[in-house]
């Protein structure tokens, strides 16, 4: 194979391979060669591009809609639970 | 006067506390598991834990904040459960469509298939958590994730965790959690374009 198609090779990532590099860049950090890949894949695809702003989004809705601190709960409904409180106290008491 | 109070009858104090505060507790982990079962166990948990150790707690902090922060601990707890020990089913079903996942999504070559190839969304602001049926919708797609994806995606956000450390508490290698990350984003994704962003 040519250097130059070994080259290609490993800059034209499969979109498959660039999400999952996206997922990795949004847990972790990339090495300096996946970065390299990453970019070069995504500017000639526009698609995984949408799809790292969308992940992006995701993990912003995410944290928010699941980050624990039950003062500042999203639900602010209260649902009573007569019920439970019994069966706490009986198992107390 | 406080600490004379915690010392004395628990069992006042774990009543006052169940008046208070057990309403607010369960609705949050009902927020939390999308379960009542679940949720009524986790909050009785919490309450039997604090009543084991309401001497230790001596009024130093807020009873509230107390019994939150138990509280978040094992909905945290019910999620590494839920991640180490999905049913034998489910771990079955798991690894037959292991292979045949990324087909819904890819072609042979890994390229995007035709009509999953993501276009920008209409509304792309993080003010949609004030839009009640986006949150319906958001928690209704992630109910249909598989367990350990779904355990997955909550322990990333649950307590802010960073992903070596939530690795380290699951024992499984960074690459397995965010393989596992990835294919539950891949099908969140799917179900909030469908279900809303397309609609």
């Amino acid at each position: 194979m040519s250097i130059m198609k070994k080259i290609m090779q490993w800059v034209m990532l499969s979109c498959k391979k660039a999400t999952e590099l996206i997922e990795k860049k949004l847990l972790t950090k990339l090495s300096f060669g996946e970065k390299v890949q990453l970019k070069m894949h995504e500017s000639l695809c526009d698609a995984c591009t949408a799809y790292e702003k969308q992940s992006k989004l995701m993990d912003q809705l995410l944290s928010k809609h699941i980050h624990s601190d039950g003062d500042s709960n999203k639900s602010d409904e209260v649902i009573e639970n007569e019920e439970l409180k019994k069966k706490i106290m009986e198992k107390i008491k | 006067m406080e600490d004379v109070k915690y010392q004395n009858d628990p069992a006042i104090v774990i009543k006052e506390w169940l008046d208070a505060y057990s309403d607010k507790m369960y609705s949050w982990c009902l927020y939390k598991t999308n379960s009542r079962e679940i949720a009524e166990d986790l909050v009785q948990d919490t309450f039997m834990a604090a009543f084991q150790s309401i001497k230790k707690y001596e009024g130093k902090s807020d009873p509230k904040t107390w019994l939150f922060s138990i509280l978040n601990n094992k909905i945290a707890d019910h999620y590494r459960k839920m991640y180490r020990n999905p049913t034998v089913t489910e771990s079955k079903i798991k690894q037959s469509s292991e292979a045949s996942f990324f087909e819904a999504y890819f072609d042979s070559n890994g390229s995007w298939l035709k009509e999953q190839r993501p276009r920008s969304w209409r509304q792309e602001d993080g003010h949609l958590l004030d839009d009640k049926i986006f949150v319906k919708v958001l928690q209704s797609c992630m109910s249909k994730l598989p367990p350990d994806g779904y355990a997955a995606v909550q322990l990333k956000y649950l307590e802010g965790k960073k992903g070596e450390i939530i690795c380290q508490e699951l024992q499984i290698s960074p690459t397995n959690f965010w393989q596992l990350l990835h294919r539950a984003r891949l099908q969140l994704r799917r179900c909030l374009e469908i279900n809303w962003f397309k609609k």
